[in-house]
């Protein structure tokens, strides 16, 4: 396992971002997102499944995700989520806005920078 | 289902659970972990399985309470920023809710529900007429009653009764009880059973069989000590020794609820089988599904047959059938549903005022519910919140309402002990709901206008504008439920002001006679000690005459009425040696009285003499009325008056005496006969005029009764003031309540007046301070306040008249010297409004302009 520094904490309200951009990629189940969150930032973040699956049920809750049971790739049943026409409405305002916001920290930063 | 559902969730949540974590296990073996240590590794990852369980149950099972506790939370933020508002709101929806409950439970309980009996929609009063006959209701012979019940087809039972008074012989003094005599078949027309021992057998109903009663769960109580084994016990009526068979249950109060015994009329008996001697009241019981159109109309097949068979006596009878339930509610019907409507024009006045000075605070709020637009809240979530704080202020409300409504119910019985079905009125299951609604209508009409308009402001409006330099916001919504507050007030009013006319008006009228210092009461006789006229006419005189021999006594009569509150009972009569006679059917009220009579009750005598004892002829005294309208005023002296009834005898007329209401104070007086006889029946009306209080010789005309007749007792003793106004009482009830309500609306819509106009004051001082650095008088600010308060006044008002004039329609009959449509009441009406409504914004409008212009560019 690697060193605990390397890693870098969710910030809070990303999550629900990070978990709408993965399951807009298509179907998929919670292991699934942990792992895939993990390798696309290059395991530099790490999702708790103490807050990916309440994160997960409370989007589904919300409307935003649906999710089925279905049959995994060992063969074995497991809940798949997809992105509810809601969801995606809500996922593209929350990228806009993460993008904006994003964008704004980093032009601050690099004008101190200078 | 729901724990099905629950049990299912859990199961799923644990399925995902256990997938994630056999993928961990999996992807840890396939990296070069034994199966022990992937699980373990993978069981330190997962961070406590237990408590990611239990948070995803939060996340499903909270949501809603949740939602609930924030709303909750918001709710007690209102009453914390504002509690005055908050309690005033509580408070008037309490006395608002609670006067409509206490009403509503009343309406439910004698007008709503069924009769306490089985299937007691079933059950109908007959009313037969004979057209031979004046009186409107014809009571029924034995034998007919009989006939009807058997040649019908549309009735299960057909049953009667008739009451008379009978004397208790038990206890050491006498004791006056009342007796229904009832036809076969009593019990088993209202399909009740005796709580304790039994009805009556055949053999008990037949002549000179057994002798039985059945008694009054109230008798049973006062008389025989609740006897848990009374059946089977003797009592003594009169001569006889009857045997308690049955003792009825608690709540069994019909025909009459002063009935104590119930005794079989036997059928076959020899004075039962004339058919002309009439007797009882008829009660049937319907069979399923029949209406009483064809109940009525069956009767009227058998009536036909029935005067085919008996031409003599039955020939012109008529039957109205009519469900119990109106007959025995009949009177207070239209009363109640005025008061009800009454209570609710007051709680919809409340209402009102509450949705004004919450439209006030929403726009108060205008800058946090911005906020909380801005944040992302939809509107309908916004909605929701400000109509879950309004509530649980009504909640609160209604809790308390309902208190008082209960309490109420206590109230309205001492208020009102008339009031039909009275013991049925109470704090119930249908009261608690009827609360409850009203509590979610009442919630939705204070509060959905305020929420819907406060957040209909804001989606135009933005952040930044909030609270700064807007001279809009005229309050047109404001001014608008000004409006329909004082139409409501305006209705209520009118309804008043003309019950407090009628009022007026009769205690000022001369009703012909004195009723103050008079005493009335009974003493016990039947017809079954004698049916000797003359013998009982002497026992009767006698009487009297011991009685006026009382000190302080000054006067005393019998009468068969009493004066001032007996019904209608006109007649038919003959004129024999009338000068002229211009009118062909001389029909006039008849009352049979006593020597004594005009003396005690002051009616003076215009002509000839009064009504004097022991005279071998008949006599008669006529009133002004009838000698003026029949008998050409002066020659009536003379004259001979034959009766309708075969059995009397032709009366000379004495004299002429003053018109009296004996009617009613209501009614104006009628062309009356006074038939000289003091024993109309067994048991007359007993009236002294004493000196002092007539309450204060009740023990002493005991006393003498006792002495004069020791086997008889003295019952319903009275002053005649109180029977006047027990009749009266309804009126009085309807007028004081209405009163109090138009009285309440009236302070209600003054203070929303009020407060609507501070509240503008306050939201324009901006604008009103520039106007003022700019010039303007103060005056012109003033005026112009009031005169938007008195046009939303005359608004209301005008609309007000015509619920006004809309609900005088119904009270038309209780009007008394007034027209429905009474312009000085009308008038007067809009006068008050208008002067109150000119001050409730003058005070306020004064306090608006009163602002320091340079503070307010200080502001600026």
């Amino acid at each position: 396992m690697t060193a605990k520094s390397d890693k870098t904490d969710l910030l809070q309200g990303t999550l629900d971002l990070l978990i709408l951009k993965i399951v807009a990629l298509g179907p998929v189940h919670g292991y699934g997102i942990s792992q895939r969150i993990q390798q696309i930032s290059s395991e530099v973040l790490q999702v708790q499944q103490g807050s990916l699956y309440p994160a997960l049920h409370r989007l589904e809750k919300r409307g935003w995700l649906k999710a089925d049971w279905g049959e995994s790739d060992n063969g074995r049943q497991a809940k798949f989520y997809k992105l509810s026409a809601l969801g995606r409405r809500q996922f593209a305002a929350e990228e806009a806005s993460w993008l904006r916001l994003s964008q704004a920290v980093s032009l601050i930063l690099q004008t101190g920078r200078s | 289902m729901r724990a099905f559902w629950k049990r299912n969730n859990a199961d799923d949540l644990d399925r995902e659970m256990q997938f994630h974590l056999d993928s961990v296990i999996a992807a840890n073996i396939a990296a070069g972990m034994s199966p022990a240590q992937a699980r373990r590794r993978a069981l330190i990852d997962f961070g406590g399985r237990e408590q990611v369980t239990q948070q995803l149950r939060e996340v499903h099972a909270h949501a809603w309470l949740e939602r609930l506790l924030f709303h909750l939370r918001s709710a007690l933020r209102f009453v914390r920023h504002s509690p005055s508002l908050a309690f005033a709101i509580v408070a008037t929806l309490a006395l608002g809710i609670g006067a409509n409950s206490a009403v509503f439970s009343a309406v439910d309980a004698i007008l709503l529900r069924p009769l306490p009996f089985p299937h007691g929609d079933q059950l109908v009063r007959i009313r037969q007429h004979d057209e031979k006959f004046q009186t409107p209701e014809s009571f029924v012979s034995t034998q007919r009653l009989e006939d009807l019940n058997h040649l019908n087809s549309t009735f299960q039972s057909i049953t009667g009764y008739y009451t008379g008074d009978a004397t208790l012989t038990d206890a050491g003094t006498p004791e006056k009880a009342s007796i229904a005599f009832v036809a076969p078949r009593f019990l088993q027309t209202w399909d009740i059973h005796p709580s304790l021992g039994r009805d009556f057998t055949p053999q008990e109903q037949v002549f000179r069989g057994p002798s039985a009663v059945l008694v009054t769960n109230r008798f049973w109580r006062t008389h025989m000590d609740a006897d848990p084994q009374a059946a089977g016990r003797l009592i003594h009526v009169g001569r006889s020794a009857n045997v308690v068979v049955g003792i009825l249950p608690a709540g069994f109060l019909f025909p009459d609820p002063e009935v104590d015994l119930f005794e079989p009329n036997p059928v076959d008996a020899p004075y039962t089988q004339d058919r002309k001697s009439t007797c009882f009241a008829v009660i049937g019981r319907l069979k399923a599904g029949v209406s009483t159109q064809q109940a009525q109309a069956d009767l009227a097949r058998v009536e036909t047959d029935l005067a085919r068979q008996y031409p003599a006596t039955d020939a012109s009878f008529s039957s109205q059938v009519q469900p119990l339930k109106s007959v025995v509610t009949g009177g207070v019907q239209g009363s109640l549903w005025l008061l009800y409507g009454a209570v609710t024009v007051l709680l919809l006045i409340a209402c009102t005022n509450i949705a004004a000075l919450l439209m006030a605070r929403t726009t108060e709020r205008e800058h946090e519910i911005s906020i909380r637009f801005a944040l992302g809240a939809s509107r309908s979530a916004i909605v929701v919140q400000l109509l879950t704080e309004v509530l649980v202020l009504a909640c609160l409300g209604s809790t308390l309402g309902l208190l008082l409504a209960s309490a109420a119910g206590k109230f309205l019985a001492w208020l009102a002990k008339d009031l039909p079905r009275l013991a049925e009125v109470g704090l119930d299951t249908h009261l608690v709901a009827y609360t409850a609604v009203c509590n979610l209508a009442v919630t939705l009409l204070c509060g959905l206008a305020p929420a819907m308009l406060g957040t209909r402001r804001t989606l135009a409006g933005s952040l930044a504008s909030a609270g700064r330099s807007q001279v809009s916001s005229r309050g047109s919504a404001q001014w608008a439920l000004v409006g329909v507050q004082i139409s409501l007030a305006v209705a209520l009013l009118i309804a008043s002001g003309l019950l407090l006319r009628t009022f007026r008006n009769l205690s000022r009228v001369d009703p012909g006679f004195q009723s103050a210092h008079v005493l009335t009461f009974h003493i016990s006789g039947t017809w079954a000690e004698t049916d000797d006229m003359g013998l009982l006419g002497r026992r009767i005189d006698q009487t009297l005459d011991g009685l006026r021999s009382l000190p302080g006594v000054q006067a005393a009569a019998t009468s068969g009425s009493i004066p001032g509150n007996s019904t209608a009972f006109p007649s038919e009569l003959k004129v024999l040696g009338a000068p002229k006679s211009s009118v062909d059917r001389v029909t006039a009220d008849l009352h049979y009285v006593s020597a004594g009579y005009f003396a005690t009750m002051n009616i003076p005598v215009l002509l000839g003499e009064a009504c004097r004892a022991g005279l071998p002829y008949s006599t008669a005294v006529v009133n002004h009325s009838f000698a003026d309208l029949y008998l050409g005023g002066v020659s009536a002296l003379g004259v001979h008056l034959k009766p309708p009834a075969d059995f009397m005898d032709a009366a000379q007329v004495c004299g002429i005496v003053g018109d009296a209401r004996e009617q009613g104070i209501d009614q104006p007086a009628q062309p009356t006969v006074y038939w000289c006889f003091s024993a109309p029946n067994p048991d007359p009306y007993y009236l002294l005029r004493v000196s002092g209080d007539p309450t204060s010789m009740a023990e002493a005309v005991r006393r003498k009764v006792h002495q004069l007749e020791p086997t008889r007792s003295v019952f319903g003793v009275l002053p005649l003031d109180a029977h006047l106004s027990d009749r009266a009482a309804e009126t009085t009830l309807l007028t004081t309540l209405l009163t109090a309500f138009a009285a309440t609306a009236v302070a209600l819509v003054s203070i929303g007046l009020y407060g609507t106009v501070s509240y503008l004051g306050r939201r324009r001082r901006r604008e009103i301070g520039l106007r003022l650095a700019m010039g303007a008088q103060p005056r012109g600010i003033v005026s112009g306040f009031v005169l938007q308060g008195l046009r939303a006044t005359a608004l209301g008002a005008v609309v007000g008249l015509c619920f006004g004039a809309a609900v005088s329609r119904s009270l038309h009959s209780r009007l008394y010297g007034v027209s429905q449509l009474d312009a000085a009441t009308y008038a007067s009406v809009l006068l008050f409004t208008f002067t109150l409504a000119g001050l409730a914004a003058l005070l306020p409008a004064i306090r608006a302009s009163r602002v320091n212009p340079v503070d307010i560019l200080r502001q600026e």
